[in-house]
């Protein structure tokens, strides 16, 4: 058998030419990084964005269709140029997925070339836009005309074609602020990550409370000659509740006894206070080379000093708990007048006039004690679309997993 | 707790190690053949009782450090292996199946891992099950495709077809996929939720589209008509992907602020 070998741009094109245009596109981003000193792919803002990518799409089904059987444009809308496109933003995301991403010094190269950046730079948004046309040509030709059989292969590309547009071309209309507020007080003011001037938000938040609850605290060794803590590697971690015990090589610890909030009375003895106050205790005994004492040891708090039980040179010490769970009680007020009271906590957001308000976080020097509470308010005015994207492959997918099973059982 | 992990994961491999030897015997003799399977299934059947004590001790399930999913894989593993006999009729499958599965429990009884009932806020989400679950599923449909791969390289090595294993290989990779995608949508929409943007380039995220583009590749050169054959050391590479999104991200340079790293060490 002769093979024949196929030469550079011989119809019809096909992984090389896919590859080498690919590889072209990269390079012209990298260059268009290097000549404007990686300054990244200017941010257009609505309405601009929302026309560009209206043109954008309409150009691609249009062209598409109008010339489904010209062959560069097949070979534009071909799974070879795609594995390439895919091939390409593997690459460039592998270099954003090992080489830390954010600030670089100015003149390094990573810098100049936007490495650091990778996700907002030239050639990443080259290769996707390039990327969006050929999967845009692709699925033209299988929405018209439109066949039953063709279902999952519209809804999981139109799908990503969607969620992948609107994601990036919506991505500088992404509103993103940090509302500190004390207890007590409004605040209006956002912070960005960008700039030291906050900006004034259409709404005020007012906290009424902030509370945060813990974890039951952890017993731990103390080293404090090396300022260590000795930890074996197969520990559990001591949860600290009465009845509990614990030992390390040679130390017997009991807990007889335990406050969760406490406070030393008039004697010196811990006796129970009010969650605001107090702190937890917990009375000890303590076993070591033979001897054994009981004492009561603390967790101390920003106001008051810990207490801990010497065991010759090594202390016991208790350990506040991991946070469990933090909230602040708050209500919003619009600008014109409309008002929602509500308890924000991680993983419960708020909705507010288009706007989506979380609980980010807190004086953590402070840690229960807080009276200041840090608000994320967020605006994506793109997210419906960037859904039904992601909705839309998901049920492309649920056709697919279907169909794999049937034809398998064909096969 | 009733049984410790130590008893368990060594029960669990005699298991499966001696369900292996008898099965592998029982080529002859049909009578080893129902022994053989309820002895492999048997050590499953241990780990997910595990699971389940473990999950009630915790208060909380056990899916947030790298060793408690490590379980999950161990458990679930084995079922991927038992499932391609029962569909494809390929009975090799299931010995690399569980030899992985104990593979994994070795490693978790040489780190034993600081027994923590502590869940952060960000983990309290009717998410959280869902996005890891579908997750490991996933893993493992694609872990049982890498190793079918592997297997059918290395018959073409030795100049062997195997059309009933490119099969297998190429439906655990789509299921996979599929499973991946899931994994990924549940992960953005709950990433919304908890941290207020769907996306964030964050190195986890990163890696987990890398390893879902790898098999996205894979399924478009499939529909290509690209020579099956040739595709197998692609799926049986392809793992390796999945493997750094899964444990090596926490080492590299860029996980520096990741919001994935929850072992402490």
């Amino acid at each position: 058998m002769v093979v024949v070998r196929r030469r550079w741009f011989q119809s019809p094109w096909e992984f090389r030419e896919a590859f080498l245009v690919t590889a072209i596109a990269v390079i012209a981003g990298f260059i268009i990084e290097y000549l404007g000193a990686g300054r990244g792919v200017p941010s257009l803002h609505q309405p601009v964005n929302a026309i560009a990518l209206a043109i954008f799409g309409v150009a691609v089904l249009g062209v598409g269709l109008a010339f489904r059987n010209n062959a560069v444009v097949q070979w534009l809308g071909g799974i070879p140029l795609g594995l390439a496109l895919i091939f390409a933003i593997a690459v460039l995301s592998f270099i954003g997925g090992v080489l830390p991403q954010g600030e670089a010094a100015p003149d390094s190269l990573s810098a100049l070339l936007r490495i650091n950046q990778i996700f907002s730079s030239w050639p990443f948004a080259l290769t996707v836009l390039f990327f969006l046309a050929n999967l845009g040509f692709g699925l033209s030709w299988k929405l018209l005309p439109f066949k039953m059989q063709n279902l999952q292969f519209i809804l999981f590309h139109a799908g990503f074609w969607l969620a992948l547009a609107c994601g990036v071309f919506g991505s500088s209309d992404l509103q993103r602020f940090v509302v500190p507020i004390e207890e007590g007080k409004a605040n209006n003011l956002g912070y960005s990550m960008n700039s030291d001037v906050p900006t004034k938000l259409p709404f005020s938040i007012y906290l009424e409370n902030f509370s945060l609850e813990e974890y039951p605290p952890q017993l731990l060794l103390y080293d404090p000659q090396n300022d260590k803590l000795l930890v074996e590697r197969s520990q559990a971690i001591i949860q600290v509740r009465k009845g509990v015990t614990a030992s390390w090589k040679g130390v017997n610890v009991n807990v007889l006894d335990y406050l969760s909030y406490g406070l030393r009375g008039a004697d010196g003895v811990p006796q129970p206070a009010d969650q605001t106050a107090g702190i937890p205790f917990a009375k000890v005994q303590v076993t070591s080379n033979g001897t054994s004492f009981d004492t009561w040891i603390s967790t101390g708090s920003p106001m008051l000093k810990p207490d801990a039980a010497d065991l010759g040179g090594i202390l016991l010490i208790m350990v506040p708990g991991s946070p469990k769970a933090f909230n602040s009680a708050v209500s919003i007020q619009g600008e014109n007048g409309e008002q929602k009271t509500a308890t924000l906590g991680v993983n419960q957001p708020l909705s507010f006039n288009g706007w989506k308000l979380y609980q980010m976080g807190y004086d953590e020097k402070m840690g229960r004690w807080s009276q200041l509470s840090l608000i994320e308010v967020i605006r994506d005015p793109w997210l419906p679309a960037v859904y039904l994207g992601l909705f839309m492959i998901m049920a492309g997918n649920i056709l697919f997993f279907w169909n794999g099973i049937k034809r398998s059982e064909v096969s | 707790m009733v049984i410790d992990f130590t008893t368990a994961a060594i029960l669990a491999i005699a298991c499966w190690a001696l369900g292996s030897l008898l099965d592998l015997f029982g080529r002859k003799s049909a009578a080893l053949k129902l022994p053989a399977f309820l002895l492999s299934i048997g050590g499953t059947f241990i780990m997910a009782a595990y699971i389940a004590i473990y999950w009630s001790y915790l208060g909380r399930p056990p899916l947030r450090t790298l060793g408690e999913t490590r379980l999950w894989y161990a458990t679930l593993i084995p079922l991927a292996g038992f499932l391609v006999e029962y569909r494809w009729k390929i009975a090799w499958l299931k010995y690399y199946c569980m030899g992985l599965a104990g593979f994994f429990l070795v490693i978790n009884l040489l780190h034993p891992e600081v027994f923590d009932k502590t869940l952060m806020p960000a983990l309290q989400s009717p998410w959280f099950i869902p996005h890891v679950v579908v997750y490991l599923v996933g893993y493992v449909l694609l872990a049982a495709s890498s190793v079918a791969a592997l297997h059918n390289v290395s018959l073409q090595l030795r100049h062997k077809k195997n059309d009933a294993g490119e099969t297998a290989a190429h439906y655990l990779a789509l299921l996979g996929f599929v499973l991946l995608t899931f994994g990924l949508i549940f992960g953005a929409l709950w990433a919304k939720e908890a941290w207020g943007h769907y996306w964030t380039w964050d190195p986890k995220e990163t890696w987990a589209f890398l390893s879902w583009l790898a098999y996205l590749g894979y399924l478009h050169a499939f529909r290509y008509k690209i020579d099956r054959s040739k595709l197998q050391w692609y799926l049986a590479l392809s793992f390796i992907v999945l493997l750094v999104c899964w444990f090596g991200v926490n080492y590299l340079p860029s996980a520096q602020n990741s919001v994935h790293t929850y072992t402490q060490s």
